[in-house]
């Protein structure tokens, strides 16, 4: 195994946030699923309680004659509203990306923090519903985190400011903090990029201007198809920065593609270049295989599994398949996506069903926040002082707690125990 | 008339004859004779009666008084000696124990009668001092018998509580003596097994392994068998020291080839645990530039704060390369990493209702 890949497979972005396709729908799939059945719960709670109120204060159980049937004697919504489907889903928050990507335009962010901050969100709306979490809300928090992540710390003032909000953004970002598994570190291509195009550059023989225009193609690629698709999650950066080579100058990328996988096995016993001098003109037949890199690695077998032919048509392979995903979004798309027309055909509609099945509970995130800081503090503080109060006595004949706070505890009950895990118990 | 260092006033007693004072007379000795309970210095009485019985010198005291009666005080206060003396006198006499008596009522009135007695003894006036005296005497005469096997009871009684306690003083004594010679056995004990030890140092053998588990086996079978030990440890010390350079440095020789080598050693501490860092599918060298890093290398804000563009040009080429050959499809199927249930009920924890406290970064 080459080096760089040993490396590569140590980092988050590769152990717990890669997946195949299959393994990537059947993820939507299971959130949805999740994420209809919980707001389904919520819903009927929250419906069989007096509507005016957001916080109910008295502990009714969920009705128990099931999800479906409607309820005639109840003056809110009788019926569960019909929810997102995951193809559904997946367009918003394409969308909502697409916005994200204007908003950091915007805020004249660096590259690097556009891309995190996109990784972030569709992240986070992996493993949460949109009909969940208000994904206008988390655009900004994505950005806020992103920046911190990227080593630039901007304030909340200069965010409300650029966008005219007041939304309070830091409610949001220990949850998306949690739904990214605090996996911090995202590796992008545009770096990579460059090192391409140096290793380009070094041959010699390459026209400089196709090399530089080359890189601004690449570049602009970068910025926008593999964030609107689900590159970040079955491509490394790297096969993603060649993808997007490919698209801007496939010659290019063929000739690195050549030059790094030059290893012919000795079987036709010539012409390999053992060690990896990019200059073509030098060819040492046979001067041992001091190769520069790994520690020892000397036999053929080895160098022909990382620098070989067989590597390199998978690799080939790879990149093909990449660049036909990152085809599908290419930077011109972006006028698609802020269409007028198609935002009234496909998002509008879509958008408006999300209102109606949203998370009663969750879609205000700052209230959100402020109860659960309520309920840790009275736990904490219910905890010091075991039986004091006075419905104690009415709890225990009622069988109950009857706090304000029951809701919250009956949910938390009904959920299940998710204390084990610091990420938390399951939706 | 008591001074503050004197405060029973013996310095100032004088003698009634001479009128000398301890104070004039340091080694002045006063006696008295128990006929009057007078009493006077040691020289005046030797002057006034060495030649024979002589009139007693106090005023108005005719009492023919002798050499030999006289005796030095045991109390300060005449009075009580005088008092003491009755009382010895009675105590002789009535000797009678409870024991003797059939109930303690008819004690307590023996005791109350003896009382009675003495008090006239002591303090009566003359006639009832008389009469006491003479109740003192026939009683003394009616009961000799008594009197005879009482004392001879009361010796015995003595005699026994006085060896039971010497018997008792001569225990406590026996017992020092043990924990003492116990301790030093002890202390000599631990100098000789520490002379041992370094001896074994010295050789440096298996003998070294092997002894501490003897020792402690030793130290729990006792006395008999550290004996034994002590008893040839110092034939083995006498031995390592007594042959002198010779042996030593035999034993030290002996000593480096039987001692266990060291582990092979494992080479120098890796701190990246065997991760490689040299690339694998290209290679640095100085040709390596780019238009950005080009118009950085001018700009002196960066050359003199020492960015290595160097490390730019690493850092590029490794992204450029790095899981170039990781196919994500083949392995995440396969399934190393982690698992899709795993994946998502872990994730899907994000929306959690549970923990508030978790929600609390304070």
């Amino acid at each position: 195994m080459a080096s760089e890949d040993a490396r590569y497979r140590e980092t988050s972005q590769f152990q717990a946030w890669s997946f195949s396709p299959a393994q990537l729908a059947a993820m939507r799939e299971k959130t949805n699923a999740i994420a209809r059945q919980r707001i389904a719960e919520r819903m009927l709670a929250s419906a069989s309680n007096p509507p005016t109120s957001n916080n109910t204060s008295h502990a009714n159980t969920p009705d128990p004659s099931g999800h479906g049937t409607p309820n005639p004697t109840e003056n809110s919504t009788p019926t569960l509203p019909d929810f997102l489907k995951p193809e559904e889903e997946a367009l918003l928050v394409s969308f909502y990306v697409s916005e994200l990507l204007r908003a950091a335009d915007h805020l004249g962010v660096p590259d690097e923090v556009r891309a995190t901050a996109t990784v972030f969100f569709r992240r986070f709306f992996l493993t949460n519903s949109i009909m969940t979490y208000p994904p206008q809300e988390m655009i900004l928090v994505a950005l806020f985190v992103g920046s911190k992540a990227e080593g630039r710390f901007p304030r909340i003032i200069e965010f409300q400011q650029k966008f005219n909000t007041k939304q309070d953004i830091l409610a949001g970002e220990f949850l998306l903090c949690q739904g990214n598994r605090f996996n911090f570190e995202v590796r992008h291509p545009f770096r990579a990029l460059m090192g391409a195009t140096m290793e380009l550059r070094s041959y010699g023989d390459i026209d400089e201007q196709r090399i530089i225009a080359a890189e601004k193609r690449a570049h602009e690629i970068l910025l926008f198809s593999p964030l609107m698709t689900d590159a970040y999650f079955h491509y490394t950066p790297s096969q993603i920065m060649f993808a997007a080579l490919s698209l801007a100058d496939r010659g290019l990328a063929e000739r690195l593609i050549q030059e790094t996988f030059h290893f012919v096995p000795p079987t036709t016993n010539n012409d390999n270049t053992p060690a990896v001098t990019p200059l073509p003109g030098l060819e040492n037949p046979g001067i041992g295989r001091k190769e520069g890199g790994s520690k020892g690695i000397t036999t053929n077998d080895e160098r022909a599994a990382i620098v070989g032919p067989g590597i390199r048509d998978k690799v080939m392979g790879t990149i093909e398949a990449c660049r036909n995903m990152l085809s599908t979004e290419l930077p011109e798309r972006k006028s698609h996506w802020t269409s007028e027309s198609i935002f009234k055909s496909q998002i509008r509609p879509v958008r408006k069903k999300l209102t109606k099945c949203r998370d009663p509970d969750r879609w205000n995130l700052s209230e959100l926040q402020r109860q659960r800081r309520e309920a840790g503090v009275r736990r904490a503080d219910s905890e010091e002082r075991p039986a004091a109060s006075n419905g104690a006595k009415d709890a225990a004949i009622f069988g109950g707690d009857l706090s304000a706070d029951a809701p919250e505890k009956k949910r938390r009950k009904v959920d299940g125990n998710g204390l084990e895990d610091p990420f938390g118990g399951p939706l | 008339m008591a001074r503050p260092l004197d405060p029973l006033g013996f310095e100032d007693e004088m003698c009634p004859v001479c009128k000398s004072r301890k104070y004039l007379n340091p080694d002045i000795v006063f006696v008295f004779n128990p006929e009057c309970y007078h009493s006077m210095c040691l020289n005046c009485a030797n002057r006034l009666f060495n030649d024979g019985p002589n009139q007693c010198p106090h005023a108005g005291c005719n009492k023919t008084l002798r050499r030999k009666g006289f005796r030095s005080a045991f109390f300060g206060d005449l009075a009580v000696e005088r008092e003491v003396d009755i009382r010895r006198r009675v105590a002789a006499v009535f000797n009678q124990v409870e024991d003797d008596f059939e109930t303690l009522q008819d004690y307590n009135n023996y005791l109350q009668m003896v009382e009675d007695l003495t008090f006239e003894l002591v303090n009566g006036t003359d006639e009832r001092r008389r009469q006491a005296e003479a109740q003192l005497q026939a009683w003394e005469a009616e009961h000799r018998a008594d009197i005879e096997r009482n004392k001879k009871a009361g010796r015995e009684a003595d005699e026994i509580s006085r060896k039971r306690l010497a018997a008792e003083r001569d225990a406590v004594r026996q017992r020092r003596i043990e924990a003492i010679k116990e301790a030093e056995a002890e202390k000599r004990e631990r100098v000789r097994s520490r002379e041992m030890e370094l001896d074994n140092l010295a050789k440096g053998t298996t003998a070294m392994t092997a002894e501490p588990a003897t020792k402690v086996q030793l130290k729990r079978r006792g006395q008999v068998n550290r004996v034994a030990e002590t008893a040839s440890n110092p034939t083995i010390a006498t031995t390592g020291m007594g042959t002198g350079a010779s042996e030593v440095e035999r034993l030290s020789i002996r000593g480096l080839k039987e001692k266990p080598k060291a582990p092979a050693p494992q080479g120098p501490y890796d701190p990246f645990g065997g991760m490689d860092f040299a690339p694998c599918r290209y290679k640095l060298h100085g040709g390596l530039s780019h238009p950005l890093m080009e118009k950085y290398r001018l700009d002196r804000q960066h050359v003199a704060g020492g960015y290595s563009f160097d490390d730019f040009a690493a850092r590029a080429l490794y992204e450029a390369f790095a899981g170039l050959g990781v196919f994500v499809e083949d392995e995440k199927e396969v399934g190393s990493g982690i698992g899709l249930s795993q994946e998502t009920s872990m994730a899907a924890g994000i929306a959690a209702v549970g923990d508030a406290d978790k929600m609390d970064l304070d």
